[in-house]
């Protein structure tokens, strides 16, 4: 059974990649899939930390690519989901250290043995992010509601198209509500109508991301949370499950009552 | 038998017809030379054929790329209907249809000089398109895109980006789009950015143009 390969990407740092690739990594193995998390990030390694698997890395991305190690060597297992795993990136190697044709390999090794495998791309639209998106047919395009988040997030949406990645979805990040109604923030609307590609999810600004990121421990296993949800369902649609976009207003309650009265 | 990749001139064969790759360290004159041998040892294997020429390696110069253009309509009836410039532009040949309009082969117009350069998408962020005459763009230009054309700019939904039309020096060329809200307008010599605030939706379109040494927008 060959899986599906996701890269997470967005042109700009700090806008979450990392987070989202934890949170839909966690959610898709809760509901028992395989699925296995690469670090494409070489030199600047990130999700082992926010998976809380930073101690137990003996091997990673760059040791398999050379030959070094098995696969499964370098393979991390989650510490609370058995069918979770992260194949970190190297922390003392460049980005040049891996060619794009390699990935292509790796990944289409890891899709024969896993149902979803999703890479953590590097800021920025060099080397590393070539690496990323060489071997993956989805594309997720992570933004904040900021004019240079977007124009980044734009650029790269033109490069994917250019590398005919053409299954592109949208997912936009730290959404204050209150802002949006004060006219003080982009609203999704202004962000879908630049960018022009699906939208997947609005998560919204929580605090709680900090507290997960420091304690290891993904969103998603923390029911209380806002944002947590909103991976999840973010999560559920990229899985084909219809979960209607009412993350945020977007389309709330009275959206489907409209869409109710009219169909 | 020589290596495929110290030939002056890739012709790769494709399903839209032949990709050329020059040699990046080859000399225009060699390049020229080896693709007037080449065709004329298979005239009708290229007749009428598509080429795209890929210069994402090497650049050529708009007068090579044109003197390249007259060898394939001379030699083989063949003409270039693409050029790659990067890897995310590629820019449609003044004439003749893009490849992604699906014209037929048979239909294919040679090159005519002076046809709109017709961009069938959304330029993004870091596109930059740029035509010797008129530009057409079906779909947004986002900001940080750029069109540059001599003639006038047309644009079938937003301008966002930074657009100049009359880049030579035609002051009477015009911008039209559905909705002007640019970061630039640049007409001929002359720069004009949008003033701050919001400004009325067009019910049709908009146009700017030079009036009195200045760029106005008309909204229609």
């Amino acid at each position: 059974m060959a899986g599906k390969t996701i890269v997470v990407t967005s042109g700009k740092g700090g806008v979450g990649k990392t987070t989202t690739v934890a949170n839909i990594g966690t959610t898709l193995a809760k509901k028992k899939y395989s699925v296995v998390l690469i670090d494409a990030d070489i030199g600047l390694r990130n999700l082992d930390v926010v998976m809380g698997l930073e101690n137990r890395i003996v091997y990673n991305l760059v040791d398999i690519i050379e030959g070094k190690c098995r696969m499964q060597q370098a393979m991390i297992r989650d510490r609370k989901l058995a069918n979770l795993y992260i194949i970190p990136a190297a922390q003392t190697r460049e980005k040049n250290a891996v060619q794009p044709e390699q990935m292509k390999t790796l990944c289409a090794e890891l899709m024969e043995e896993f149902d979803f495998v999703l890479i953590d791309c590097p800021a920025g639209i060099e080397q590393g992010f070539k690496n990323a998106v060489a071997g993956a047919q989805t594309a997720l395009v992570v933004t904040t509601p900021e004019v240079s988040a977007i124009r980044d997030a734009d650029r790269v949406i033109g490069l994917l198209e250019a590398a005919m990645l053409h299954d592109i979805h949208l997912i936009i990040n730290r959404l204050n509500q209150k802002m949006v109604k004060k006219g003080d923030m982009m609203s999704t609307q202004d962000i879908v109508g630049l960018l022009a590609v699906p939208l997947l999810g609005v998560v919204p600004e929580s605090e709680d991301v900090v507290v997960s990121t420091n304690r290891g421990i993904p969103l998603v296993h923390d029911r209380g949370s806002r944002a947590g949800v909103a991976f999840q369902r973010i999560a559920a649609r990229l899985n084909g499950e219809n979960v209607p976009l009412d993350d945020n207003g977007a389309e709330g309650f009275f959206g489907r009552m409209k869409r109710f009265i009219w169909s | 038998m020589v290596s495929n990749d110290s030939l002056p001139m890739q012709v790769k064969a494709g399903r839209e017809g032949f990709t050329l790759v020059p040699h990046p360290s080859a000399s225009f004159d060699s390049i020229m030379d080896y693709m007037r041998r080449r065709l004329s040892e298979s005239r009708d294997f290229f007749h009428r054929s598509n080429m795209i020429l890929d210069l994402r390696t090497r650049h050529l110069g708009s007068d090579e790329i044109q003197a390249l253009n007259n060898l394939l309509v001379e030699l083989s009836e063949a003409g270039l209907v693409e050029v790659k410039i990067s890897d995310d532009l590629s820019m449609s040949v003044q004439g003749s249809q893009h490849k992604r309009a699906g014209s037929p082969s048979s239909s294919m117009p040679s090159p005519v000089e002076g046809g709109p350069v017709i961009v069938r998408s959304t330029c993004r962020s870091g596109a930059r398109v740029v035509s010797t005459s008129d530009c057409v763009i079906l779909g947004d230009v986002n900001p940080g895109a750029e069109v540059i054309a001599a003639g006038d700019i047309i644009v079938f939904g937003s301008l966002r980006g930074v657009a100049h039309a009359g880049a030579t020096g035609n002051r009477s060329a015009r911008i039209w789009a559905l909705s002007i809200e640019p970061n630039q307008l640049r007409i001929a010599d002359l720069v004009a950015v949008p003033p701050r605030g919001s400004k009325p939706t067009p019910k049709r379109y908009e146009i700017a143009e030079i009036t009195e040494d200045a760029i106005g927008v008309t909204t229609v």
